[in-house]
């Protein structure tokens, strides 16, 4: 872990040398508060808490050298829904009008750092009660550090599909209006880049957020997802499936906060880690007072197909009301010896009987199985 | 055990067979012989070593076997991966078959007979051609449309699960099925059924061995020979009617 903090610091200083509206992108941004967060508390060191297993000094190393950003933003939406860059003037105020971000900066400071740096900003807006049968699809966007901001007006449905590639740090914020509805296909393929990102939703009453994240491996990865229900009534489905290899990290923290009640959240991850690679996954279910009624639960799963990958999984729980449900597990574990006697004790050779039982493991978590190809996750 | 006289060699020759368990032996000295068109039961006490048996067969691990031969179709099967026991048409009905969550019951039955057919120098059958004799051999059995779909045995009902191995068994054609209490946890209904595919499975071409602890699949089944395993070996062997006699007197009447 050593150097971490230097990076962190000399990352640090080169923002803080910056004027606050230096970049001249997005102005509306809230930048001094960014600004500020980062000169009184810093970057995180390697031993804070929340990023005990991944060492952010690649990614500083990875910030401080990135450039502007050369190529175009390319988002394809259906008729009916709207996107605008972060330059436009609408996107401010539909940014404004929606209370984002969804964020604390202070928990998030790599969100501060984006916020700084950002280059490619991009609103998708769904109009009350629209259903496009089409879905928004996020192909490119321009610089390494981006901002995402979908907007699903009450009672609208839709489905983003982020499959831009290669970042240094991204932020996708969602608001799902009441009644509304957000499928998020979250599409991460092999990389060896050091990629950092933020998802914060917020659900109203009677809306759903889907959220289905596929990866492979890079040199870090890193995936924070903050869904805030707060709404009655207001459904969470996460799903992250993930299979690692070489020497590959990911680490995903998930937070999924119960604010008013009624509400129901699923949480269901399927990783695999072979060769040198490590996953982590803290997944949280915070449950707020006066959350009555409220349904969550929680269920990792962990592979390990070698001697050598490691696995940190830790469910992280706050509950603050007495009327709920919430279940849990966590597991970390090697393929069943005695499927995989099954399946040769039937033709199926050994190496082939892995491939099956792990494409099973994976798909209790894939809810885009089309990403799941495209990434290369399944065959 | 010779063949008797009989001109057909053996499909299944077992010789004076030690098997070893954790360090404890469970066959000592087992000798079998089984030719195709037959029908045998391994009958026997718990603890005699017929899953030992049945297991040693197809391959699993952790049997050491420790002296003695098993030839199928004149071949060592002791050296052969499990895999490859299977390609050459030997198939084990599991007693406790494995579920396995994720990977849907068609799949798994598509990757058995691709993998046999592949083996044989086939090429695989068309999915459409394949889902079809699925169904069929699916409905034979009373099984539900649903059920190809489910998971591999997942949530299946004790009934289901040993219906699911007569189902691999019908599809894949193994030249000897090996059936380790196929019959146990049956209802009425369902021992019927597992019996009705189990000889419209039988031909000349092809052997069964059931394993059982009790006579009544053996109403519906009827063996050519019966044979009794206590201590790790044979101890009888005879026509049907053994299994009757067994039924009547218990396994206690063999010590006296």
């Amino acid at each position: 872990m050593a150097g971490s903090t230097d990076e962190a610091a000399a990352l640090a200083r080169q923002l803080l040398r910056r004027r606050a509206n230096d970049n001249g992108y997005a102005p509306w941004l809230d930048r001094r508060r960014c600004r500020a967060v980062i000169e009184r508390q810093g970057l995180p060191a390697p031993r804070s808490e929340e990023w005990r297993h991944t060492n952010l000094a690649p990614w500083y190393a990875a910030a401080r050298a990135a450039g502007d950003g050369e190529i175009h933003t390319r988002v394809q939406a259906p008729a009916g829904v709207r996107t605008l860059d972060f330059a436009d003037p609408q996107a401010a105020a539909l940014a404004r009008r929606h209370g984002a971000c969804l964020f604390d900066v202070t928990e998030h400071p790599l969100a501060a750092v984006n916020s700084l740096l950002l280059g490619a900003g991009v609103v998708v807006h769904a109009p009350a009660a629209a259903q496009p049968t089409e879905p928004v699809r996020i192909e490119r966007l321009g610089a390494p550090f981006q901002h995402v901001l979908v907007v699903v007006e009450p009672g609208a449905s839709l489905v983003v599909v982020e499959e831009a590639a290669q970042f240094t740090h991204r932020i996708v914020e969602c608001v799902i209006g009441a009644n509304a509805e957000l499928t998020h296909l979250r599409r991460q393929g092999a990389s060896t880049g050091c990629e950092c990102g933020l998802v914060a939703a917020r659900v109203a009453a009677g809306g759903r957020y889907t959220l289905a994240q596929t990866s492979l491996g890079a040199r870090l990865r890193r995936n924070d997802v903050l869904v805030e229900l707060d709404g009655a009534e207001a459904q969470a489905r996460v799903f992250g499936a993930w299979r690692l290899d070489g020497q590959t990290h990911l680490d995903n923290q998930v937070l999924v906060r119960h604010a008013k009640g009624g509400g129901n959240s699923r949480q269901t991850y399927r990783g695999v880690a072979a060769d040198r690679s490590r996953a982590v996954l803290c997944g949280g279910i915070h449950i707020a007072p006066g959350a009555d009624g409220t349904d969550a639960a929680l269920s990792a799963k962990n592979l390990l197909a070698s001697r050598t990958a490691q696995v940190f999984a830790k469910p992280a729980l706050r509950i603050h009301a007495s009327d709920v449900q919430c279940a849990h597990g966590a597991t970390v574990g090697a393929l069943d010896p005695d499927a995989i006697h099954y399946l040769r004790s039937r033709g199926v050779g050994e190496e082939a009987a892995r491939a099956l039982l792990v494409r099973g493991f994976l798909t209790e978590a894939v809810r885009d199985p089309a990403g799941a190809r495209a990434v290369g996750l399944l065959p | 055990m010779s063949d008797g006289g009989n001109a057909t060699p053996a499909l299944l020759r077992v010789d004076d067979l030690h098997v070893q368990v954790d360090g404890k032996a469970i066959l000592r000295g087992l000798s079998f012989a089984v030719r195709a068109g037959e029908v045998h039961a391994v009958m026997g006490p718990n603890g005699s070593g017929k899953s030992t048996f049945a297991n040693v067969l197809a391959g699993k691990a952790d049997y050491e076997v420790k002296a003695g031969a098993v030839a199928f179709d004149g071949e060592s099967l002791l050296e052969l991966a499990p895999e490859e026991r299977a390609r050459r048409g030997v198939f084990l009905a599991f007693q406790y078959p494995v579920e396995i969550p994720g990977v849907s019951n068609m799949e798994f039955l598509k990757a058995a007979v691709d993998a046999q057919a592949l083996a044989a120098g086939h090429s695989e059958p068309a999915a459409v051609d394949f889902i079809k004799a699925a169904r069929q051999a699916a409905a034979d059995l009373g099984l539900s449309a649903d059920f190809l779909r489910r998971g591999v045995n997942e949530g299946f009902s004790g009934g289901e699960k040993k219906r699911n191995e007569i189902l691999q068994m019908l599809l894949l054609r193994p030249r000897l099925a090996i059936l380790d209490e196929t019959d146990s946890g049956l209802d009425i209904d369902a021992l019927k059924v597992v019996a009705q595919g189990i000889n419209a499975f039988r031909a000349a071409d092809n052997a069964v061995v059931l394993v059982t602890h009790y006579q009544r699949l053996l109403h519906h089944v009827v063996p050519d020979q019966v044979h009794v395993l206590s201590g790790g070996a044979i101890v009888r062997s005879g026509d049907a009617s053994l299994a009757l006699a067994l039924e009547e007197k218990g396994y206690g009447w063999l010590d006296g």
